[in-house]
This record gives C-alpha cells, structure tokens and sequence, in this order.
C-alpha cells in the first residue's frame, strides 16, 4: 500500500487547529504547574512536619506511578468525590499537578545555587524572611530555572498527547478525529508526529540558548 | 465515603494479570533497549559522520515526539507499509525504541565522563578500539551510567501505562477494566496507584543497592582533589 497524502492536506489547518490547543493546555499547564512548583518547595521547607510529610508523600506518588493514571483519576475520581470539572479543566489540574512535582525539584536545585552569603546579608540589612523571598531569592531562582522549565514545557507538550485519552481535543485527539473521517491513519499519524516534532525541536534549540546564557549570568 | 477492601480482593486477579504482563513488557523492553543502546551511543560518538547522523536522527525523533504517537505510528503506519502488526510486537517495539533512546543519551554522558586522555593513552599503547571500551571506559562509567538508568527504567514503567491504549493487557488496561465492572469506585484508583508505586519504588530502592555494590571510579580530577585534601 503506499501513502496518500491529499486527504491529509485537506485536514491540515484542522490538526494546526490542535497543534494551538497543545500549545495553549501545555502553557496553561506549566504556569500553573510553576505555581503548584512554589508550594510544594515551601511545604518541604516548612516547619510543621505534617506538611514536610504531605510534600513528600505528593513528590512520591506524583513520581512514582504514571501520568496516564494521573489523568485519569483526576477525570473520574473527582467526580466521584462530588466534584463536577469539565474535562479541559481536569485535563490541565492532572497536567499541572504532575508537572509541579517536577518543578519543585527544579527549584531546589535553583534555591541550592544561591549563595548563602547573600541571604546572610540580606537578614543583616533586617529584611524579613517574607521580604528576602520575594526581592532575592525568587527573582534569581526565575532565571536559575528558566532553561529546565524550557525543558519541562517540551516534556507537557508531549505528555499533554495523554489528554486525548478522556477526549479533550488537543493535537493528538484532532489526529483521531481526521482519521475518523478520512480513514487514512498512517499519513495522519506521520503529520501528527512530524507536527510535535518541530515544536518540540524548535524549543530543544531555544533550551540550549538558554543553557549558555543562563551559565553565563552570574549570581 | 467508605472504603472497602472486598473490592480489591475481588478485582485482584484481573490487576495481577496486569501485573505481570507490565513486567513481562518493561522487563523484555529494558534488556532489548540497553542492549541497543550502547550501539546508538557509540554511533552518535563515532568520528564517522555517516554513524553519527542516523544515529543523532534517530534520537532526536524519539525525544521530540510524544511516546504515545510513537505507539500510534508503529501500530498503524507499519502494517500499512507491509509489516503485520499485533499489539504486543507494537507495544514492545515502541517501548525498546524509546527506552534505547533514552538509555543511550545516559550512557553517552557517562561514556564522555572518562577523560579522554585515557582513550588516547590506551590507544597509543596499541589497543584496539574495543579493548579500550571494556577495559578502560566500560569499567569506569558504571558509577556514572547507573543513577540515571534506574530513573529511565522508572520511566519505561510508566511510559507502559499508554500501551492500554493499543489494547495491551497491561496493568492500566486492567485497571481500566476493573473501573468498568465497579462503577468506577475510588478502591480501583487507590489500587493501581499503590501497585504502579510499588513497582517503581521497588526497581529505585534495586537500583540504588546495585549502585552501592559497584565500585565507584574517580577521574583524575577528583582524585588530585582528594589527594590535595589528604596533604593538609
């Protein structure tokens, strides 16, 4: 059998239609996923040991079972909960919630590049923990991590093909659909995949952009 | 909200047959893709570009794509070109292609480790080029190879989870199945989670026992440091 591909050009603005909504889920997911990143950092950093143990426990089963699961429980067991989320939203908290995992670990590994002479001075000048957080600290650990996060939007926009599975309709899912209506899944599947392909390896190249300006930039 | 255990116990015998079939496949995977990985990252090392380039292509495919479309590529576009496919080979294929993948990019790290002094050296003194590799590189890349491997395997496990997709009768297919039966109740959740984190906390916990057990090489680096030390 050999490939047709006129059934596929025709499709084409429909899977670029998908490849905007993997692009869209994957940001949205790692903003919050940033956000999800900062609370688990401070909750393994705080005083109470009943948070530190939470945090822990998060890190251990966000890590140690698959994101496929992830999705989903949070698509059906929150329901079950009583709580009625729409699959996009459940979607991107499953996306958000395994990526924050991920992005503490980051932000440790920025946190431990920080000098600790730094802080030492900046308690010195009497600000307050609160203060040095916000003015030294983060600002610096936002740059320090900037390259792995570019790292970990390439790994969403990947993972974020899974969400295809509770039907919300990103690239992956919209292959599906096009199939559904051509028949022709093995041109549609090698679009699909060469369409992943340039985004991902574009940021590739834009992550080690960034890897050599960010071992350039001194604290 | 109860929790009952009488669920689990009912359901076990569908989730140990998951089981083991996620075993079985990570387990062949594993071995077939470090098998092939040591060549793909030899390739991408070669001076010979006509090694390197299919190798690097290869490489880059795989990590710029989504494990999933990779099943869906091997799973449909293969038999389209001529090549039967049932879901095991595809699920197994895709697996060992993305684990090689990754195992390679660990151990060219780790082979890039050994100062390449001792290549040149053994080299000069008339070995040939494999004979370095096992005596020289090999031996000293261990200490450097095993800690991300043992991450990758995780990874191979949990990339498994998708060949439910293909209809592979893998632990999350079976879980799959067992929420179709209970009407989706939180027992079947807590179960394949709980069995997915024992599996991978078992092969971490394995891992860091091998690595305990291998002796671990400095490079001369941290040798003249540690020597400095001892001085004072």
């Amino acid at each position: 059998m050999t490939l047709e591909w006129k059934h596929v050009t025709h499709a084409l603005p429909f899977l670029l239609e998908g490849t905007l909504a993997t692009v869209a889920v994957s940001l949205l997911a790692l903003g919050l996923g940033l956000l999800v990143g900062i609370f688990v950092m401070l909750g393994r950093r705080s005083r109470f040991k009943a948070l530190r143990a939470l945090t822990v426990a998060y890190m251990s089963i966000v890590r140690g079972t698959p994101l496929f699961i992830q999705i989903l429980i949070v698509y059906y067991a929150l329901p079950a909960l009583g709580l009625d989320i729409p699959r996009f939203e459940s979607g991107v908290i499953a996306l958000s919630l395994n990526s924050g995992a991920y992005i503490s670990e980051m932000i440790r590994g920025g946190l431990m590049a920080i000098p600790k002479g730094q802080l030492d001075a900046a308690k010195a000048c009497g600000m307050r923990s609160g203060l040095i957080w916000r003015r030294i600290t983060l600002p610096q650990v936002l740059v320090l991590i900037l390259p792995p996060l570019t790292m970990e939007f390439t790994g969403l926009l990947k993972s974020s093909a899974l969400l295809s599975v509770i039907g919300l309709v990103e690239l992956t899912r919209r292959a599906q659909q096009v199939i559904g209506e051509t028949l022709r899944s093995p041109e549609v599947w090698l679009t699909t995949a060469a369409l992943y392909f340039v985004m991902c390896f574009a940021l590739g190249a834009v992550t080690r952009r960034l890897e050599k300006s960010a071992a350039e930039y001194r604290l | 909200m109860d929790f009952s255990f009488s669920i689990i116990v009912e359901a076990w015998p569908t989730f140990e047959a998951g089981l083991i079939t996620t075993v079985i496949f990570c387990s062949v995977a594993g071995v077939l893709g470090l098998a092939l990985a040591v060549p793909i990252a030899l390739a991408q090392l070669s001076r010979s570009w006509s090694w390197r380039v299919p190798a690097k292509v290869l490489v880059e495919i795989v990590r710029d794509t989504p494990f999933l479309v990779q099943v869906f590529v091997i799973y449909f576009v293969f038999p389209a070109t001529g090549w039967p496919m049932s879901s095991t080979v595809a699920g197994i294929l895709a697996l060992t292609i993305h684990g090689a993948v990754y195992f390679s990019e660990s151990i060219r790290g780790a082979i890039l480790s050994v100062p390449r002094g001792q290549v040149d050296a053994a080299r000069a003194a008339g070995m040939s080029y494999p004979l370095t590799l096992r005596r020289i590189v090999f031996p000293q890349m261990m200490g450097y190879v095993l800690p991300p491997i043992g991450n990758q395997i995780v990874g191979l496990i949990k990339d498994s989870a998708v060949l439910s997709i293909i209809s592979v009768p893998e632990l999350s297919m079976a879980f799959q199945n067992v929420l179709g039966t209970t009407f989706a109740a939180p027992e079947a959740f807590v179960a394949v989670a709980v069995l997915y984190w024992l599996l991978t906390s078992a092969v971490t916990l394995a891992m860091s026992r091998l690595e305990r057990l291998t002796p671990t090489h400095r490079s001369t680096q941290e040798m003249t440091s540690l020597l400095a030390r001892v001085d004072r």
